[in-house]
């Protein structure tokens, strides 16, 4: 029933993906495209720590709806409220 | 992990960290210290350790959602005379146009009392009133013995009271904040607003925030998790209904206001530049963050209204509301699109003509919801029988006043006419005419359940005087201001062609106010001298609190409530019946069956047949019966002293620098026995032994298979997502303001952040391990791990000082350099701070764990790891966004 082995997997995944996106913007690439990899490792990193740290993937669904709310609604207002900046 | 121990629909639980199966125990325990024993209604049930009403001391340790919901309305209804005295000051300054210095009130004490009433009225008194209700009829609505963390319960009355107190006491600290009750930047700041009374205001209204969201959790947990079997939200009473949206909005709304107001007391308190007059778009920045917490808000005052009018016109008209699925699911609608309309109330800040374009298209939206609801209350009317009692006048009356504030406020959601009433009377008018409309409905409420609460009657001819004296008042108040719309908003000079309207809005104020007085006098006299109102003296009921006795029982219902058979059955106890408002069935109170088979009328049922149709056993009935709940503690009131101390101290720490002289010395040290008072108080009530209400009871959807606390621990994180999203979201716009790609990080060198970064992913990891280890019962596994997670978060804190010292001292750059240099300092920052609460937990579960705590109930180690790995997963945001990018 434990699943040691598998957390310990996550930990160096998590461990090395931190390093890489230290490295991504090192390696000299465009900066929107080190910005977009960037995040979505960020994004990656945060569903695995959600998914299997904060176990969401063996609860009830209504839980993660839950959380993807709560992170829709801050999207919508960085979003909206960035958008209406006057150039 | 998911099979929780708590889940068992009559397991305890309980709402501390300290939990314990020790049931019996603990009721003899708190027996023997906690003062006389309730025999005054002689139920054999209500013998936990709380004094009787009569006892002062009652009222400062009471848990019970009943006392709390009578504390609610008592101290709101105190708020209501603070708001109004406010006015009829304004209202007296606004007799005749004066020049600054003439009048009653000087031109600064004007700016405090507008300020500071609409504060009030929102605030303090609106949506608490309406809270008074929902904490003393939603869990009898819904078949729970109490909210599911009685203590947290408390807690927010205490916070809220306290919060009160500290904006009262700002006026006596060189005057409160006097910039208007929305706080636009720049004018929030010291630089305007320079007073520590201006500060207190602000910190008062971050502690009111405080408490909503320990309530919104609790009234989330509760609604969700504690309902009735057969009590499917499908089937759950409108005004309940009305509660659980209520506080959704509540739970994201608020927790962008804490942001707001987190920054905006980082800018007063510590010197930061987030608003400043020569920053990158602070003024706007405040409006974005204001207004997407302020547009839900006028629906989280106005819904519990909304709900009183749908039960006060069903029980008043005896017929079922028409079209109750469609008036459901418009107020679903409402809820949800009342987060994407806010920025119409920015029309004339500097935002764009594509944006004000489409925010105008999504306010027409939102206004057609409501008027579904709206015909659906005058068609519940047109096809019932209507009884002129107090409460149906009040709510009908709300009802008009409301139609009339929405369709004047359409005129406000077109842009262009927005141009020219923006910052009127237009716009005063229709608000009033919105929110008090709200207060007219809920006046209905108190009217409705106050036989109930009291279990007497009021007088209904002074009940009749007091709406007739209302509803003139109210008019000639307010529809004057659409008259003499061209004056302008908050200040005191006017047209003198206006004097005329001026003049009779001020004596419709002078009406208004003392038509309160009416109520007061019947509503106190009544209490002692009213008729003695039995469990429904309204018949036509159709929910539950009308299904017992006025005043209900400690622990409301004589036996398990259960919906199962379509009816309220008690299982195990003396049983009553009582129809429901069951979607399906015909309206419960329809008028051609006549008085005896509905509403609250008593039929006795075969109790084995009721428990044959129940999925509940005999044995967890028995259990339920013998549960006893805990329903004192002392702790939440001194929370609440501690956590007034602690920000009326902090309130003289202005651009960080305490006053001078003795006040100085006075804050500092209220300061310091705040945070000791307020500390040990937590640490008291997590000690405590509390036995909170047995339950879940049935119907738990969408979270059967997740505990109270857990549960509760999610919704308490959905409010952190919105609280740090809005953080970032505040940087990524004040960084997209001035120019996204020439803001470079602040710290020159990425390896701090990174290390901190492998830090804060190993002690998630060791979190993990005390979670296996606590699993497998291991104690010296428990205590290692989460030693090695003090460890590793001291290091992480250690390793952050070191590296703003070198900020600090070596490239000489302090919080207040600029926009560049506040975001970083101030979002690392309270993520820092949310590092020092994880620690101060994991330390309390180090010497509980010590003592063998954990091992057959790991599910504290499991709560708190939520947290942190929350905690986690927001530095993996932070450090790209601060760090790298």
């Amino acid at each position: 029933m434990t699943r040691l082995k598998l957390y310990t997997a996550i930990y160096v995944v998590l461990f090395v993906s931190a390093t890489v996106q230290v490295l991504v913007e090192q390696a000299g690439i465009a900066y929107e495209t080190a910005l977009a990899v960037i995040l979505a490792l960020s994004f990656v990193k945060a569903v695995i720590v959600a998914g299997y740290y904060q176990h969401l993937r063996w609860e009830p669904r209504s839980l993660t709806y839950l959380m993807g709310i709560g992170l829709l609604a801050v999207l919508a207002l960085t979003v909206a409220a960035t958008y209406s900046i006057t150039p | 992990m998911t099979d929780d121990p708590t889940d068992g629909p009559t397991a305890p639980t309980d709402d501390g960290a300290a939990s314990s199966g020790e049931t019996d125990h603990d009721a003899e325990r708190a027996r023997a210290d906690g003062g006389a024993l309730e025999v005054a209604d002689g139920h054999a049930q209500d013998e936990h350790a709380m004094p009787p009403t009569s006892s002062l001391k009652r009222w400062f340790v009471t848990t019970n959602h009943k006392d709390v919901g009578l504390l609610y309305i008592a101290t709101s209804l105190s708020f209501l005379m603070l708001g109004g005295v406010l006015a009829l000051l304004m209202r007296a300054q606004l007799w005749v146009p004066r020049a600054p210095g003439t009048g009653p009130l000087s031109a600064m004490a004007y700016n405090q009392a507008v300020s500071v009433h609409g504060l009030v009225m929102v605030f303090w008194f609106l949506s608490p009133f309406a809270f008074g209700f929902a904490n003393y009829v939603v869990p009898l609505q819904m078949g729970a013995k109490d909210l599911a963390f009685p203590r947290l319960n408390a807690l927010s009355y205490w916070l809220y009271l306290s919060s009160g107190v500290l904006l009262f006491v700002s006026f006596f600290q060189g005057g409160t904040f006097a910039g208007g009750w929305t706080m636009y930047a720049p004018l929030n700041l010291p630089a305007f607003t320079p007073s520590v009374g201006g500060s207190a205001a602000v910190l008062a209204l971050m502690l009111f925030v405080a408490s909503v969201t320990v309530s919104s959790v609790n009234f989330l947990t509760t609604m969700h998790r504690m309902r009735a079997e057969g009590l499917t939200l499908r089937r759950l009473p409108l005004f309940s209904w009305t509660i659980l949206l209520t506080v959704w909005m509540m739970l994201f709304a608020f927790a962008a206001l804490l942001a707001a107001l987190l920054l905006l007391s980082a800018d007063r308190l510590l010197g930061t530049t987030y608003f400043a007059v020569n920053g990158a778009n602070g003024a706007l920045l405040w409006t974005h963050l204001f207004w997407f917490f302020g547009h839900p808000e006028v629906y989280i005052v106005f819904f519990p209204a909304l709900g009183v009018m749908a039960e006060v016109f069903q029980t008043f008209t005896g017929r079922r509301i028409v079209g109750r699925k469609w008036f459901i699911a418009a107020m679903v609608l409402v809820a949800l699109q009342s987060f994407i309309v806010w920025m119409h109330h920015m029309f004339l800040t500097s935002i764009n003509l594509e944006i004000k374009t489409l925010f105008m298209a999504t306010t027409i939206g939102i206004s057609l919801p409501f008027d579904l609801m709206v015909f659906s209350l005058i068609y519940t009317m047109v096809k019932g029988k209507i009884r002129f009692k107090t409460p149906f006048l009040f709510s009908f009356g709300g009802l008009l006043l409301f139609i009339l504030g929405g369709i004047t406020g359409v005129f406000l959601g077109a842009v262009v006419l927005d141009y020219e009433f923006r910052g009127t009377y237009w716009v005063v008018a229709h608000f009033h005419y919105v929110m008090v409309g709200g207060v007219t409905a809920l006046i209905g409420g108190l009217y409705y359940w106050y036989p109930k609460m009291v279990g007497r009657m009021y007088d209904e001819f002074l009940g009749k005087v007091h709406f007739a004296l209302y509803f003139v008042g109210f008019n000639l108040l307010y529809f004057p201001m659409f008259v003499a719309w061209e004056t302008p908003r908050r200040v005191f000079d006017y047209d003198p062609g206006m004097t005329a309207w001026h003049q009779m809005a001020t004596v419709g104020a002078v009406v208004l106010g003392a038509s309160f007085l009416v109520m007061i006098y019947n509503l106190v006299t009544s209490a002692y001298r009213g008729e003695v109102a039995d469990e429904d003296p309204w018949n036509y009921v159709t929910t539950a609190e009308w299904a017992v006795s006025s005043p209900p029982p400690l622990e409301n219902f004589p036996g398990l409530p259960s919906y199962a058979r379509g009816t309220l059955e008690f299982l195990g106890g003396s049983s009553s019946a009582l129809k429901t408002v069951d979607d399906d069935a015909p309206a419960a109170a329809d008028r051609g069956t006549g008085a005896a088979t509905d509403g609250g009328a008593p039929a006795t049922l075969d109790g084995s047949e009721a428990l044959a149709a129940s999925a509940h056993t005999a044995e967890e009935v028995q259990a339920g019966e013998d549960h006893h709940a805990s329903h004192a503690s002392v702790w939440p009131f001194l929370v609440g002293v501690g956590a007034l101390l602690l920000l009326l101290g902090l309130s003289g720490f202005t651009n960080a620098t305490w006053s001078e002289g003795a006040m100085g010395t006075a804050h500092q040290a209220s300061t310091g026995v705040g945070a000791v008072v307020t500390f040990g108080a937590l640490v008291g009530m997590a000690r405590e032994q509390f036995v909170g209400p047995s339950g879940p009871y049935g119907e738990s959807w969408p979270f059967e298979k997740v505990s109270n606390m857990k549960t509760g621990m999610w919704i308490f994180l959905v409010s952190d997502v919105v609280l740090f999203g809005a953080f970032i979201g505040a940087y990524v716009f004040l960084r997209f303001s001035s120019g996204w790609i020439a803001w470079e990080p602040i710290p020159d060198n990425v390896v701090p952040g990174l290390i901190n970064t492998y830090l804060l992913l190993t002690s998630s990891f060791t979190v993990i391990l005390a979670l296996e280890a606590a699993e497998r019962e291991s104690r010296g596994g428990v205590v290692a791990s989460l030693v090695a997670t003090v460890v590793l978060g001291l290091g992480f804190l250690g390793n952050k000082a070191i590296e703003w010292e070198h900020l600090f001292t070596d490239k000489g750059i302090w919080i207040d350099s600029g926009i560049r240099e506040s975001t970083f300092f101030v979002t690392t920052g309270l993520h820092a701070a949310h590092v020092v609460v994880g620690l101060l937990i994991t330390l309390y579960l180090i010497l509980r764990a010590w003592n063998g705590a954990y091992l057959d109930d790991a599910a504290p180690v499991e709560h708190f790891g939520l947290y942190w790995h929350f905690v986690d997963i927001v530095w993996l945001f932070l450090f790209p966004l601060f760090y790298i990018l």
